[in-house]
């Protein structure tokens, strides 16, 4: 080793006396993650739980077949779940509720701020495609009866029911509502809700691990220096900042 | 730098080699000490000796008894001075490496004073003090309802105790907190002040007082497996706030499935990733990684179902026409693998005569390393067996063993793409290198924390959220 890295290395020492933290060297961190043994199975699992649960049915079905892991689910309800999902982000809301219902009734009637979302998303809908007097009836015999049920969703309809109130609606106050964010926003309610009614955790383990890491990380830092993984995608070690 | 130099001068294909020969010893040793995996048996080395009784020898003798159970305490005389206190402490220290522990006492008689105290001391506390006098002691008096931390004058704390009640002291190594509950419910919690490990601690200080302790070997009066979902509850919603890149999920999915050879997944992955809302992107930031982990997919999924379908023969020679410089050394780890996954085939297809032959002319130049010897052994053990697939060696007859073999196979291919430099990034998906990271960042926090709180667990994780 050349005498600039220990000079280098001996004053990264001294640093971290001063601020008193432990300093781990790359090669004995390195050593700490080969005692760590990971179940292959494991790993397996947590991407079939990600495919699962964000709805590549396809690819879940063929990583059974590639990687012989079981879904925790059956694979037919990730179909149906999409069917309701796509019909929602493609603007069919009525379509959407329709399959809801037949996939499990009690999904909107136990969940009526999903159903006052949906029912908003279909208003939104009438507006963007023009048909005001539609519009109009649909949010008085269908919205209003429940926003008087719930001070939350009566300022709801009041924001949908102003989209009609400007001439350039991409440009007013509530113009975000017709964003295809707002779809996706409605979907992943509805996407979510279908999840929970089938016992299955809403969202994939995957980024709350990933979030633990970050976490954990940030908590470690306070008391030692040591190669941190600061690129998730690559998954690289980052020596620690002298 | 000298590290670097040391390293390149071993072969990849060994070190890869060694690598999944290293893990296959493992999974022999973890399931020779555990022969039966039930799905809650992980290799766990935070197995820690629970406290189970009151400890009969260093207790202030005199003042109070302990029952012939171990389990109740008695003050039969009056009390003459504030230093007569009949204090217990439990024969071992709580466990550390855990996120909560917990205990319960019950008051069978208040005596005459009913100066009961429940809470936690050190080794060195003097066992003729209430708990919670003394410097480094905590306890949750009974007369006064008060909290006494390192002396003498208590804090407005909670309710007082007497006869019949349920008084419990819990440590909680998250929040670094000792908590107190009555009858079930939770009285309060106070910063734990205490450095080191701790003894559950029980007092007794006037006539005819007399307590039962329950380290756990009954049901609990308080809902500890509420209480400790609760509390993970909180950590959790600190962690769940925490952002991540929206399709950093997706990318570490795709680049595994790419490592492992995937393929087929991975092109429907792609296919339903370009038609979802908005589509996500597929161009990776890091080109040159997503170039490595494309290298030899074909071939390397070709090989894995060879090996997944127990097709050995085939492998080989697929290896001998693609990759012949894997194999070319015929004792090397690699081949020890196959070979030996070969004797497991000729074994599970009921071929024991073959399986002897082969095993007689292929296992004989595997002597190398006690290592070798042992796997070997397993192997052969195998035939010994009417029903080798519930014996001590049934692993090897299992999916994993043969998913091993195929990764070590794998890994060894995209080591010979010319442009790898960095062996370690043939052996480790970035997911497994992620969970490495995470596991090892939370043992490392816990050792730098005296020891306390629990480690990672990824089944911990898995398990998480299903019902029943």
């Amino acid at each position: 080793m050349s005498l600039f890295w220990i000079v280098i290395r001996e004053l990264a020492e001294i640093q971290a006396m001063a601020t008193s933290k432990k300093v781990i060297t790359r090669v004995d961190w390195e050593k700490k993650l080969n005692d760590v043994k990971v179940r292959k199975e494991d790993m397996n699992k947590l991407v079939m739980n990600f495919l699962v649960t964000e709805g590549y049915v396809e690819a879940a079905e063929k990583f059974r077949l590639e990687s012989g892991t079981e879904p925790d689910i059956d694979l037919a309800t990730i179909t149906d779940r999409m069917a309701v999902k796509k019909a929602v982000q493609s603007g069919n809301v009525e379509d959407a509720i329709e399959k809801v219902n037949d996939l499990n009734p009690e999904i909107l009637d136990t969940n009526p701020q999903l159903f006052f979302h949906l029912q908003q998303q279909r208003m939104i809908e009438l507006i963007r495609n023009g048909k005001v007097e539609a519009a109009l009836e649909f949010a008085q015999e269908e919205l209003a009866p429940r926003g008087e049920e719930n001070q939350g969703f009566l300022e709801e309809l009041e924001r949908t029911v102003a989209l009609l109130a400007f001439e350039d609606v991409t440009n007013c106050p509530v113009g975000e509502l017709l964003d295809i964010s707002q779809r996706l926003k409605t979907a992943s309610e509805v996407n979510a809700a279908i999840l929970t009614s089938q016992s299955h955790e809403k969202d994939p383990k995957l980024p709350s691990l990933l979030k633990m890491l970050i976490w954990v990380q940030n908590q470690l830092d306070e008391k030692a220096s040591y190669p941190r993984i600061i690129d998730l995608s690559t998954a690289a070690l980052e020596d620690p900042a002298v | 730098m000298s590290e670097a130099t040391s390293q390149s001068e071993i072969p990849a294909k060994d070190l890869i080699g060694d690598y999944f020969l290293d893990l296959w010893c493992h999974t022999s040793k973890t399931l020779a000490l555990k022969p039966e995996p039930g799905p809650e048996s992980e290799l766990d080395d935070d197995d820690e000796e629970l406290p189970s009784a009151l400890d009969t020898l260093n207790s202030s003798g005199g003042f109070s008894v302990v029952g012939p159970d171990k389990l109740s305490l008695l003050y039969p005389n009056v009390n003459l001075h504030g230093h007569d206190v009949g204090v217990v402490q439990a024969n071992r220290h709580a466990p550390l490496k855990r996120l909560l522990y917990y205990f319960e006492i019950y008051v069978k008689n208040a005596g005459a004073k009913g100066q009961i105290a429940i809470g936690f001391t050190t080794s060195a506390f003097k066992v003729r003090r209430q708990p919670g006098w003394e410097a480094n002691s905590c306890g949750y008096h009974g007369d006064d309802g008060l909290l006494y931390r390192g002396h003498g004058k208590g804090e407005t704390f909670g309710p007082t105790y007497t006869t019949g009640d349920t008084v419990g002291g819990g440590i909680n190594y998250a929040t670094q907190e000792f908590f107190f509950t009555k009858n079930g419910v939770l009285v309060g919690s106070v910063y734990k002040d205490v450095k080191g490990s701790v003894f559950p601690t029980v007092a007794v200080h006037s006539q005819n007082e007399e307590v039962t302790v329950n380290f756990g070997q009954d049901p609990f009066v308080f809902d500890l497996k509420a209480y400790e979902a609760e509390q993970r509850a909180k950590q959790q919603v600190k962690i769940d706030n925490i952002s991540i890149p929206q399709d950093a999920s997706y990318g570490i999915v795709r680049s595994y499935l790419q490592h492992y050879g995937y393929e087929e997944t991975l092109k429907l992955l792609d296919i339903a990733g370009k038609s979802t809302v908005p589509p996500i992107s597929l161009v990776s930031e890091n080109g040159v990684i997503e170039e490595d982990n494309m290298y030899a997919l074909n071939q390397r999924r070709a090989l894995r179902q060879l090996i997944k379908s127990g097709k050995i023969d085939e492998t080989f020679s697929t290896l001998r026409k693609c990759y012949p410089q894997i194999i070319e050394d015929d004792t090397s780890a690699i081949c020890f693998l196959l070979h030996c996954q070969k004797f497991i085939e000729l074994v599970r297809d009921g071929k024991l005569e073959e399986a002897v032959l082969y095993g007689r002319s292929e296992f004989d130049k595997f002597k190398k390393s006690s290592a070798y010897d042992d796997l070997v052994k397993d192997c052969a053990a195998l035939l010994a067996y009417d029903q080798p697939s519930k014996s001590s060696v049934g692993y090897l007859l299992g999916e994993s063993q043969r998913d091993l073999v195929a990764d070590a196979v794998n890994a060894i291919i995209l080591s010979t793409n010319p442009n790898v430099k960095d062996a370690s990034l043939c052996m480790h998906s970035s997911l497994e290198r992620l969970i490495r990271q995470v596991t090892a960042c939370f043992l490392e926090k816990r050792s730098l924390n005296g020891d306390q709180g629990e480690a990672f667990r990824l089944s911990r994780i898995l398990k998480s959220g299903k019902k029943g």
